[in-house]
């Protein structure tokens, strides 16, 4: 197991033949639940393990800032893969998937308060009983703030880090949609953010609808998210960047353009 | 021992002695038959290190038909060709650089608005599908029909040998001898008959070849839903030669949809992320080839003396 470095994409099936393609490729993030914890695992992983590429498995479903105790069988599973994988970490998000037996689809931000910090902290901690690796906690994208925050995003992050001793995985979309979203100074928050905690960061596209920024996944990555790049790159640059796209895949030319933008913003020789 | 004809055997020859000979014969056939299938095997036109183009490997996997949908996928795909309402084709701005004769082909017969289902008579189609089959031919991929024919020899002449004994067992049963034996040897002939008839369009070095190229490609099985502008038109072209026409669906149902292009997948040799499951890559392919309970699958082919099945 290798620490995720230099620029990576996240594999997903439908552009499998793309990400085998790219000769230089040392990290890729693969969805947790998408991984089967027995049997075979999906052909191009296999592959890309062959060629010594670190895979780290991303959850999405643990929902580590529900109120209930995390699902010990979504940890076990997670702990399987970050195991048949070889990983040197795992992820997942601080923000809530289900609660009261309702799974809400979508990653729910929290309450930035001191119970949310609480529960946050007491599913970390049953999890990293449970995980073999280190695990990277991804603040979200939130269109919306509870009224009854108590705390700033940084010192709600930099509590959790500081009680739990994950890894911070920055998503710098995120930054720049709370901050546009927000009408904050992204900047700020990366100077009041624990940026050695990094374990890696993520980069996705977005679009504006409606006066807000949306972190789609689908879209390019738009030039003030590269700018931000580049921003936090001159204040401590973090080992890794990961390209996130889930949809709306462009044509191969394109998608090699950005991760080689991407590089060139953070000045990690290109993968492609 | 020398059995001695007696009035009562059939057509002067004792049974016993009659049964030996007829073994001996079938069982000489049958060896010369499968030993002609194994050089018919391994003696396959020159190897080439070229790639196959996914025109090839649909004509590999799906004969002229899948060639032609193959290219559609392609010309779809890099967007040089479209569907009118009336459900004829169309072509949309120039024609690439590039072309394979195929590909030009039914662009030409898109320029004059041919319908999908139409195309196979076209002559210039017809052509470039010809020649398709002759590269295959000679790269030892497809085998000819004269191949065929020439394979099929010995099971004719097996056939020929089963019709005798069916023949001397009618022959018997009037007499009311016994015929046991020789009942339970036909059955074994007309299995070996049945066997050896066939000889599959695909040789054995193509189908493993597209055993090798639906490894290498697994990426574009449906069940990995891929995105097919990122792979472009080469992409797309190889998926619907390797995947079938639901690939064509996948691409651009509404083009696939005007254009009356049927819904056909060929094999699912995927991995597809909701199951886990994956496929084996020996699943046959095409209506073409893939006989009997012989061949397909596994590396070391058939056993027994059913080759060539």
């Amino acid at each position: 197991m290798t620490a995720p470095s230099g620029v990576g994409i996240g594999w997903r099936p439908e552009i499998a033949g793309f990400v085998a393609e790219l000769p230089g490729l040392r990290f890729v993030e693969v969805v947790a639940e998408s991984v089967p914890a027995t049997g075979p695992l999906p052909p191009g992983l296999a592959q890309l393990r062959e060629r010594g590429v670190t895979v780290v498995p991303h959850g999405v479903r643990l929902s580590l800032g529900g109120a209930e105790p995390v699902d010990q069988a979504r940890v076990a599973h997670l702990a399987a893969v970050a195991q048949r994988l070889d990983a040197p970490l795992v992820s997942e998000h601080i923000a809530f998937v289900r609660a009261g037996g309702l799974e809400a689809g979508h990653l729910l931000p929290l309450p930035r308060n001191a119970e949310a910090v609480d529960a946050v902290c007491a599913n970390v901690a049953r999890a990293q009983a449970e995980l073999p690796v280190p695990i990277a906690l991804e603040p979200i994208a939130a269109l919306f703030d509870w009224p009854d925050d108590e705390l700033d995003e940084a010192d709600f992050l930099t509590e959790i880090l500081d009680r739990t001793g994950a890894l911070l995985l920055l998503d710098i979309a995120n930054v720049h949609a709370n901050a546009r979203n927000r009408g904050e100074d992204p900047l700020a928050l990366l100077d009041r953010l624990p940026l050695d905690r990094i374990g890696y960061v993520h980069v996705a596209g977005g679009a504006e609808h409606g006066g807000f920024y949306h972190d789609t996944h689908t879209d390019p990555v738009p030039p003030e998210v590269l700018e931000l790049v580049r921003r936090l790159c001159a204040r401590q640059r973090p080992p890794a960047l990961l390209l996130e796209r889930d949809g709306g895949y462009p044509p191969a030319a394109e998608l090699r353009a950005e991760l080689d933008a991407l590089a060139a913003a953070a000045g990690f020789p290109a993968v492609t | 021992m020398i059995v001695h004809a007696a009035s009562g055997d059939t057509w002067g020859i004792p049974g016993p002695t009659f049964l030996r000979l007829y073994l001996v014969a079938t069982a000489v056939v049958v060896a010369l038959a499968v030993l002609h299938r194994v050089r018919l095997a391994t003696d396959g036109g020159h190897a080439s290190a070229d790639p196959l183009g996914p025109q090839q490997v649909a004509y590999l996997n799906g004969g002229p038909a899948l060639a032609v949908h193959a290219a559609l996928g392609g010309l779809r795909g890099s967007g040089a060709i479209g569907v009118r309402p009336d459900r004829r084709l169309t072509t949309v701005g120039p024609a690439p650089t590039g072309l394979t004769p195929l590909d030009g082909a039914i662009h030409w017969a898109a320029h004059q608005h041919s319908r999908v289902r139409d195309l196979d008579q076209n002559d210039r189609v017809v052509t470039a599908l010809a020649q398709l089959r002759t590269g295959l031919e000679e790269r030892g991929l497809l085998v000819s029909p004269e191949r065929r024919a020439t394979a099929r020899r010995w099971a004719r002449l097996l056939a020929a040998l089963l019709v005798l004994g069916v023949v001397r067992l009618f022959a018997g049963l009037t007499n009311g001898r016994p015929v046991g034996y020789l009942l339970l040897t036909l059955v074994g002939v007309l299995v070996a008959v049945l066997l050896l008839w066939r000889v599959p369009q695909t040789s054995r070095a193509g189908r493993a070849m597209l055993r090798d190229l639906r490894k290498r490609n697994n990426h574009l099985a449906p069940a990995s839903s891929p995105a097919y502008a990122t792979y472009g038109a080469a992409g797309a072209a190889m998926g619907v030669a390797l995947y079938g026409t639901a690939s064509l669906w996948a691409i651009d149902p509404g083009f696939a949809e005007q254009a009356e292009i049927q819904r056909q997948a060929i094999a699912s040799s995927g991995w597809s992320s909701g199951s886990g499951s994956s496929g084996s890559g020996s699943s046959c392919g095409g209506g073409s080839s893939c006989g009997g309970g012989s061949s397909c699958g596994g590396g070391g082919g058939c056993g027994g003396g059913g080759c060539g099945g």
